[in-house]
């Protein structure tokens, strides 16, 4: 590019902006005026006219009101993007909401609301402070929004100013508007803080009544909202409210009759007598019809309340089902809607005529209203049984009219009728199969072959029909290819000839080997397996009865019934879902976790409108190996086949006692704390108080305060997430701080020795601190016949050495991995010599409870194998399996009386010379 | 030609208003010196954020007052407001000697200005109620106006509480604008 070329980059037209420029800065007002006109015209039509914004600015100094709000409007929509510049503006805000014109001083604190600039905002608290106590109250309403908005930029601004109590106290306001606007504010404030910022009070509550009859309707909404959220203290409060709220359901705005009706609906639930509730169901209906002669749009929003409002309340709306019949030029939406609405309206009342217009509904040209006119016809019938034939009949009308959709859409309600009420119209099964060609869609084709497969016995040419289908199978999809299976299956049941055998041998081969669909072999090799090992058990499940099902469709969950009921009138009762569902106002404080949950519960909600016809109970998760291979026996099958434990009387037959239901280990739930000792082995923090300090009962004392100069000690080992602890406690009663704690354990049987320091901090003279020791076995064994003796010895720097003893309680030291396989307990059992075996009685040992006893022991390590009863005596004998690191197992039997004291207790194993110690863990375990 | 005279005529003395800037460090009493020319009485103010604009009448002629905040970070800002002026008033706190040095920088930047070059200077040194005031050689003094060439310029000395001086030196501005639209 040659140097010339740069002329082409200077041009002497200076364009609209400069033009606009010197407007503005134009000695002559009405200039100025224009300017600032075609200035916001600019903004408006989408042109960046930001560069003028201290020309535009300068204007706003002025007398003329038009003229100001022209500035305002300007500067809400450019203050954003020139943040320092917009300080220039704040002397003429703090001026103008000091002007003798209230509606200059409103302008002011309305538009620094809107200005959401950190700068500015530090400013606006000033002016607002006085505009919310303003002699005006058109000033005070718009001040009290404007508490929202700041809340909405700097929250802890508002709170520190004293704003939110200003708002609290403009409740109290003489003015009905100012009310409003406050509980607005408060309202709005609320919905995006964690904290309870707004509650109704009795006295706020008198207030908002007196004010709701006067403000203007948008007040009223905002004070109805509020009132929907208020928790009446009884029936009487309730019914107070709700007076007073009734004649608000003349409005002529809809969201006034809405919020009206939401309120009525709260507090309804706290009125007890029938009669004020049938009275307010009465009163709620006309209002509600009225809102069904709006605009369609308004008609749509109205059809979505009424729905959850039916679904709470049937009775507001019996009597009205008329004005919920389609008109012929009401939009597909408010067709759908009412629907719906029709359908849980029916009753043994009106069916005949609900029926009539659904007939008329299914001859109509929009194809999705008539599939779901037809659907409604199927769950008429399936909710009200008297009607059901009523509903079949127009249902078979409906099929001769041959429409192919029509009738798809006929039979898959049909199946439904039939899963409803087996056996009762299957005359109707020949006209049915009369359209067997017709079908090509496949939830309508999967219906029909399961109605086939339901029906074989009493449909003579049964196995043709399937047959039929049976020629595309490859190409179907899946849901057909499911019901194809099952219908053969059943088929071949109930006619076990020649043929259905032959077509099961083609369906089995064809769902196992020839389809990648996971479901469709996994449920055919369940049945292959079935039929080939017992036909009669396959006849149980396949042909087994099924559940009754229900018109449960569109109906919400109760919990969310509940959460949108209080939401009636916001976008949440249209769209049918909680509002954090799809709007998310609350700060980053709280987890977000939420919208996950919402997720499954709308995955949830999509599984139940597909009612499966059958078949689903072996869809569970079944291990998918060969049909060849014989199902292993299942796990608990009886009691032990194998020789029985060689003392005490023979077992008794192995049915007898029923599959020992094993309790299942309930995983130990460790806390935190416990998670992290398991992790690391780190000493726990000993901390004056541990969290980890046994909250059951105290530790025994192995010196006590006398013995120890004021220094109390009590401890006792404990096990935890696989490792032994010794739970100490040190009380100082002496007159000195205690510090420098250190401990030392003498060799004794099981060679428990400290695993680290002993961790104390200074103990202040009155307090105490709790510690967890971790230990270790094996390091210091001391020879000699094994006993339960600990010696230890604790010294600090202020007294002299401690000795005392300890117990080592034998249920602290059974490892995790003490289970057995029933095999190996009895083979372990039998090797061991007779002599290994010591038996006691424990007198003061009781079994109240097995199960919860066994889920005792389970918590100490000892494993249940097997129990059985005694029949002769009626006692009960558990089998147990323990060990203590590193491989000393221990096999135990218990016998004993359910409830009465004393139990006999066998154990055998390598090391009988501990036995002593067992039996007395397990005396303990077992009081 | 009758036409242009009575036009150049209102020019001068009629709707045409004499755009004047009051500038200055805080607290010099920039806002207190307008609301004393325009109604006449001390009035309560607080710092401006931004500024004041108002219009005077005196001696004829319609000054458009601009007072401007004179808080450090408003300063910047000024420039702003800068095209178009006919003339400055410079307003110096005569008692705040500690920025008396801040007061000069900032008021030979504004004469630096390309945009101010043909505008007049008028200097208040306020404030002469104050004990300790410097008087008007002092701020002379102080802000170097010797050193100031090629521009019109006065120093007063005022005191807006009293409302000694002020209007003094709005008889020079006014002479000073007059003579130079001539």
């Amino acid at each position: 590019m040659s140097g010339h070329d740069s002329k082409y980059f200077t041009t002497t037209k200076k364009g609209e902006i400069h033009e606009l420029k010197e407007e503005l800065n134009s000695q002559y007002k009405d200039k100025k005026k224009d300017a600032v006109k075609k200035v916001i015209a600019a903004m408006t039509v989408g042109k960046d006219v930001s560069m003028l914004f201290t020309d535009v600015v300068n204007c706003m100094q002025t007398e003329n009101l038009e003229l100001k709000k022209l500035v305002y409007l300007y500067l809400i929509n450019y203050a954003k993007s020139h943040p320092d510049l917009a300080i220039l503006a704040v002397n003429t805000f703090v001026k103008d909401s000091q002007d003798p014109n209230p509606l200059i001083r409103a302008l002011a604190v309305r538009t620094m609301g809107c200005i959401r600039v950190d700068k500015i905002t530090e400013y606006l608290c000033d002016p607002l402070q006085r505009c919310l106590k303003d002699e005006d109250p058109y000033v005070r309403k718009t001040a009290a929004i404007c508490v929202a908005k700041l809340h909405d930029i700097n929250a802890e601004l508002v709170e520190d100013r004293g704003f939110l109590e200003a708002l609290k106290d403009m409740i109290s306001d003489s003015n009905p508007m100012v009310v409003a606007n406050a509980v607005a504010a408060l309202a709005e404030i609320q919905e995006g803080s964690s904290k309870v910022i707004f509650e109704i009070t009795n006295h706020t509550l008198f207030k908002l009544l007196a004010a709701l009859n006067e403000c203007t309707e948008w007040g009223q909404v905002f004070i109805l909202d509020a009132l929907s959220k208020y928790k009446a203290k009884d029936a009487r409060d309730a019914e107070n409210i709700v007076e007073r709220v009734t004649p608000r359901l003349q409005h002529a705005n809809c969201a006034v009759v809405l919020s009206a009706v939401k309120v009525i609906l709260q507090q309804m639930e706290l009125i007890t007598s029938v009669d004020v509730v049938r009275n307010l169901c009465k009163k709620m209906a006309p209002p509600l019809v009225t809102l069904l002669s709006a605009e369609p749009e308004i008609q749509y929003v109205a059809l979505r309340n009424i729905n959850l409002i039916v679904q709470r309340r049937p009775s507001i709306l019996a009597h009205e089902i008329k004005v919920f019949f389609c008109k012929y030029n009401d939009p597909i939406y408010v067709k759908m809607e009412k629907l719906e609405i029709m359908i849980k309206l029916a009753s043994d009342r009106n069916i005949d005529q609900v029926l009539l217009e659904f007939k008329e509904y299914a001859t109509e040209v929009d194809v999705d209203f008539v599939r779901k006119a037809v659907r409604a016809i199927g769950r008429c019938a399936i909710k009200l049984d008297r009607a059901a034939e009523r509903c079949i009949n127009v249902l078979l009308e409906l099929i001769k009219i041959k429409v192919n959709y029509v009738v798809q859409e006929a039979i898959i309600v049909i199946k439904d009728i039939f899963r409803r009420y087996p056996n009762m119209y299957e005359s109707i099964i020949a006209t049915l199969c009369e359209s067997l060609d017709t079908l090509d869609e496949p939830e309508a084709k999967a219906s029909m072959i399961w109605i086939i497969g339901e029906y074989a016995e009493r449909i003579d040419n049964a196995d043709e029909l399937l047959e039929s289908f049976l020629e595309s199978f490859p190409e179907e999809p899946a849901q057909v290819q499911l019901q194809l299976l099952t219908a053969a299956v059943k088929l071949f049941l109930k006619k076990p000839t020649e043929g259905p055998q032959q077509m099961i041998q083609v369906v089995l081969n064809n769902a196992t080997q020839e389809t990648d669909n996971p479901d469709l072999r996994d449920r055919a090799y369940v049945y292959w397996r079935l039929l080939s090992t017992d036909p009669e058990a396959a006849k149980d499940v396949v042909l087994a009865e099924k559940p009754t099902i229900s018109d449960d469709s569109n109906m919400l969950d109760q919990s969310l019934l509940d959460d949108l009921l209080a939401n009636i009138a916001t976008l949440a009762s249209v769209y049918h879902k909680p509002p954090d569902a799809f709007v998310s106002r609350t700060r980053p404080t709280q987890p977000r976790d939420d919208e996950e949950e919402f997720a499954e519960q709308d995955s949830g909600s999509g599984d139940t409108s597909a009612p499966v016809p059958d078949g689903a109970q072996v869809h569970g998760g079944y291990p998918g190996a060969g049909p060849s291979g014989p199902l292993p026996p299942p796990g608990g099958y009886g009691a032990p086949r194998g020789p029985s434990p060689p003392t005490g009387p023979p077992p008794a037959p192995a049915a007898a006692p029923a599959p020992a239901p094993a309790p299942p280990p309930p995983a130990p739930v460790p806390d935190l704390l416990g998670d992290l000792m398991g992790l690391d082995n780190a000493l726990v923090p000993a901390g004056p108080v541990t969290p980890s300090a046994p909250a059951g009962p105290p530790l025994p004392v192995l010196l006590p305060a006398p013995a120890g100069q004021g220094l109390q000690i009590s401890g006792q080992l404990m096990r935890r997430d696989g490792q032994v602890f010794y739970s100490l406690r040190f009380d100082n009663n002496t007159q000195m701080p205690l510090d420098g704690f250190m401990i030392q354990f003498n060799k004794n049987t099981f060679g428990l020795a400290s695993a680290g320091p002993l961790q104390v901090p200074i103990l202040q003279p009155g307090t105490s601190a709790n510690t967890l020791l971790p230990m270790v076995l094996f390091q210091n064994v001391a020879p000699g016949p094994p006993n339960s003796i600990l010696q230890v010895a604790v010294k600090n720097n202020q007294q002299p050495v401690w000795y005392f003893n300890d117990k080592i309680h034998l249920q602290a030291l059974f490892v995790e991995d003490g289970q057995m396989e029933r095999s190996t307990f009895l083979e372990t059992w039998k090797s061991l010599p007779d002599s290994h075996e010591v038996s006691k009685d424990l007198p003061n040992a009781i079994v109240t409870n097995s199960e919860a006893t066994l889920e005792r022991l389970l918590k100490s390590n000892l494993f249940f194998i097997a129990r059985r009863v005694l029949k002769d005596t009626n006692q009960e004998v558990l089998y147990l399996s323990g060990k203590v690191a590193p491989n000393v197992p221990f096999l135990v039997e218990l016998t004993f009386l359910v409830g009465y004291p004393s139990v006999k207790c066998a154990v055998k194993t390598p090391s009988p010379e501990m036995a002593p110690l067992f039996f007395e863990a397990m005396e303990s375990l077992l009081r | 030609m009758g036409m242009f005279i009575s036009k150049l005529f209102a020019q001068l003395f009629g709707d045409k208003e004499a755009r004047i800037l009051v500038l200055g460090l805080d607290n010099a009493g920039k806002t207190t010196i307008l609301y004393r020319l325009q109604v006449g009485e001390v009035v309560a103010t607080i710092p401006t954020v931004g500024f004041n604009v108002e219009t005077v009448q005196y001696n004829n002629i319609k000054f458009q007052v601009w007072d401007l905040g004179g808080q450090t970070s408003i300063r910047p800002y000024w420039r702003c407001y800068f095209p178009n002026t006919q003339a400055v008033i410079y307003v110096v706190d005569s008692s705040d000697t500690d920025r008396m040095g801040t007061a000069k920088e900032e008021f030979h930047a504004i004469l630096e200005e390309e945009e101010l070059k043909d505008a007049v200077v008028l200097i208040y040194a306020n404030k002469q109620d104050l004990p300790g005031a410097l008087d008007d050689a002092s701020v002379t003094e102080a802000l170097n106006l010797h050193k100031i060439k090629n521009r019109q310029w006065a120093i007063f000395k005022t005191s807006a509480v009293k409302g000694e001086g002020l209007f003094e030196g709005l008889d020079w501005l006014s002479d000073t604008l007059k003579s130079r639209g001539r």
